[in-house]
């Protein structure tokens, strides 16, 4: 028997040393127990009573509670309840000291919290073997218990930094003009950690442009790509770049910031209410649609590029489809949600059923949320808790934003630069190369309340730049564009002279001086250029008609006054501004 | 009736006394007091006949007399703890007569063999 017990018994290094609670109204078997728990190399309480156990648990928090389940006062059940809720969480092992045998009591005693019993007369090793069992699952609780504390922990801190991440990125990617009334669109509030994107603003010029853009991946990787992506959209589109010129650096940022295997599936829409047409750039992503609201018909604008920040610059693709488009119709831009938003048999939705509802829409109005709901019906889901997100773009009369775009026109007109001149002189290396209209558009932006006339003024800029380097500097005649071949050739005779240039130069001389509720901005534009007669072209009516395009007639319409100077090389633009119109 | 191994577990008391060490004399000595405030108790509870308090007492008697490895005294009142639970008080009084005679032998034993 000695020998047996040595072989059991771990070397002392090995025992773990606990807190153990003895109760037991007996005080022979209290005694008994205690001194073989003590001889394990632990710390022994003990209590006469379930009361005793009980006021002991509470001052010691004993680690293991050997309780008799028939004592005075309060038993070893009551004590054995009060003691499971003064743990709480904690796992504390009790073990029922008892001679009971019927199954009944046995079962009382689990009910009460036990987990397990030791019978009189009492056997060391069983003890030993109980104690040893106990101490183990107590610390696998703790374990657990630690872990399941670090990941609520770990969660609390994810969910915090999420909602900091959520709150940069849309003081970044602001909606934009997203609500302005031609546009209706779908986005999930917390859509950005779904790599969703719908980006929408107004141009200098008058348009707009939609950006929608579907990120590969969740959470904050997916969001982290969407915010370069709004910041140059935003920049860009408001300084006068082209869609062209914002695909392409979109492009080349992500390339350069994603790593392998992430990028932004996306289609981006330039609509002009002016020319009643649409430019679509479509990578990656579900068709675009064109729903034509006279013939009540779709057009598919088909993905023929890659997602953006896939490819290097060099290879990065800006073909686009320019459309025409009546009043009324709609463009639809979708990422995959919708058509991938399963119902419970798995069955996607598909873009069938997307075009079997539009069509199926007599009133245009009523597509949008016709599909909304369609959607919902099929998945089983009314809530919008899907990561499906759509935008539907309507063409309408360049009036019927005029009151959109012009609100808030007083706000603008706090700080900035309001009297001010200056001369911007653009020598031969510098016209072969740079485009300065985005530059000069920033910079007469700055001045509070101008930013509603950005279109008008961009037109201006560019009419006039152009004047000033193809006909100035460059000598261009105008007169070859009258016919389709002689356009091709007028701009085969520009590239070739702008590359042989030399010499020459265009100056911009730009003058705001304030007004009453307003301003007077003054554009000359000069060029080193021949210059031409003017008495006489102005009787003529300008040289602008066919495919030389608007040209000053319709600057003439913008401003107060149009003046050529000197030999015909210099040209003066005043343009009176108002707040409120 | 006289060997001591009819009365207790020789063996596993030796057990107990090498794990009790200098304690044992301080076990023997409570369960004897113990275990007489007990057994005079037992026959105040017959005299008054209240069942459950025969079978709680018993119980706690059980208990500690197995645990001192007195098998005999243990199963004189496991059967008054049966009674007790059963209600069934007739003939307690005799068996709780054995049990006082194998509880003076028992404490005997135990005495001479500290």
């Amino acid at each position: 028997m000695d020998n047996q017990v040595q072989v059991v018994e771990p070397a002392v290094s090995e025992i773990e040393h606990l807190r153990i609670l003895i109760a037991d109204d007996n005080d022979s078997d209290r005694l008994i127990l205690q001194t073989i728990v003590r001889k394990e190399g632990h710390t022994v309480y003990t209590a006469k009573d379930g009361q005793e156990a009980i006021d002991i648990f509470r001052e010691q928090s004993p680690d293991i509670v050997l309780l008799d389940a028939l004592m005075p006062n309060v038993d070893g059940f009551e004590a054995a309840r009060t003691i499971k809720q003064l743990a709480g969480d904690n796992l504390v092992p009790i073990i029922f000291l008892t001679s009971l045998r019927d199954a009944t009591s046995l079962a009382d005693c689990l009910a009460a919290g036990g987990l397990d019993f030791l019978s009189k007369p009492y056997n060391r090793i069983i003890l030993q073997a109980k104690i040893k069992a106990f101490a183990s699952m107590r610390r696998l609780h703790e374990t657990v218990q630690k872990q399941r504390d670090e990941i609520s922990l770990h969660n609390d801190r994810l969910i915090h930094e999420q909602e900091v991440a959520k709150q940069v990125f849309d003081n970044i990617a602001h909606p934009g003009c997203i609500d302005a009334p031609n546009i209706k669109y779908l986005l999930s509030p917390m859509a950005v950690f779904n790599g969703d994107l719908v980006l929408a603003s107004r141009k200098p010029s008058g348009g707009m442009f939609v950006f929608l853009g579907d990120f590969t991946g969740h959470g904050l990787p997916a969001a982290i790509g969407a915010m370069p992506v709004s910041e140059i959209f935003y920049g860009m589109a408001q300084k006068g770049f082209s869609l062209q010129d914002i695909l392409r650096e979109i492009n080349k940022k992500l390339k350069r910031i994603l790593p392998v295997g992430v990028f932004c599936c996306a289609s981006m829409v330039d609509l002009s209410f002016r020319k009643h047409s649409a430019e679509v750039w479509v990578g990656g992503i579900p068709d675009v649609l064109v729903y034509r609201s006279k013939t009540h018909q779709l057009e598919n604008l088909r993905s023929s590029h890659l997602p953006l920040g896939v490819v290097d610059s060099d290879r990065f693709n800006t073909d686009s489809t320019i459309i025409q488009l009546e009043k009324g119709d709609r463009i639809m831009l979708w990422s995959d949600g919708i058509i991938e938003a399963c119902n419970d048999e798995g069955e996607m939705f598909g873009e069938d059923r997307v075009r079997e509802v539009i069509l199926g829409t007599p009133d245009a109005d009523n597509i949008f949320s016709n599909l909304e709901t369609a959607v919902e019906r099929h998945t089983g889901r009314d809530e919008q808790d899907d990561d499906y997100t759509m935008v539907e773009v309507t063409m309408v009369g360049e009036d019927e934003m005029g009151d959109y775009f012009g609100v808030g026109g007083k706000s603008y007109m706090a700080g900035g630069p309001k009297d001010w001149s200056m001369t911007y002189e653009l020598r031969p290396l510098t016209l072969k190369e740079f485009n300065p209209l985005p530059l000069i558009t920033h910079l007469l932006m700055e001045v509070p309340g101008l930013r509603p006339h950005s279109g008008k003024i961009y037109t201006i800029l560019s009419e006039l730049y152009s004047n000033a380097l193809e006909h100035g500097v460059l000598d261009l005649h105008s007169e070859l564009k009258a016919s389709a071949d002689g356009f091709a050739r007028y701009y085969a005779e520009r590239t070739q002279k702008l590359t042989a240039l030399d010499e020459g130069c265009v100056r911009f001389h730009i003058d705001h001086h304030p007004v009453e509720d307003g301003g007077v901005l003054t554009i000359v534009v000069e060029d080193t250029g021949p210059g031409f007669d003017y008495q006489t072209k102005e009787e003529n009516s300008h040289r602008t008609e066919g495919y030389s395009g608007r040209g000053i007639p319709l600057i003439n319409t913008m401003c107060r006054s149009v003046r050529y100077l000197g030999k015909g090389n210099q040209v003066e633009v005043v343009f009176d501004w108002h707040v409120d119109v | 009736m006289s060997n001591p191994e009819d009365h207790l577990d020789i063996g596993a008391l030796q057990d107990l006394k090498e794990i009790m060490e200098g304690e044992f004399e301080t076990l023997v000595n409570t369960f004897i007091s113990d275990s007489r405030n007990k057994v005079e108790e037992l026959g105040h509870i017959l005299q008054v006949r209240d069942a459950d308090a025969l079978r709680k007492v018993a119980h706690s008697l059980k208990g500690s007399s197995s645990n001192v490895c007195a098998f005999r005294l243990s199963e004189f009142a496991r059967q008054l703890e049966m009674l007790g639970k059963e209600e069934k008080l007739d003939g307690a009084e005799q068996i709780l007569e054995s049990l006082r005679e194998e509880f003076s032998r028992v404490s005997g034993i135990l005495t001479n063999n500290l």
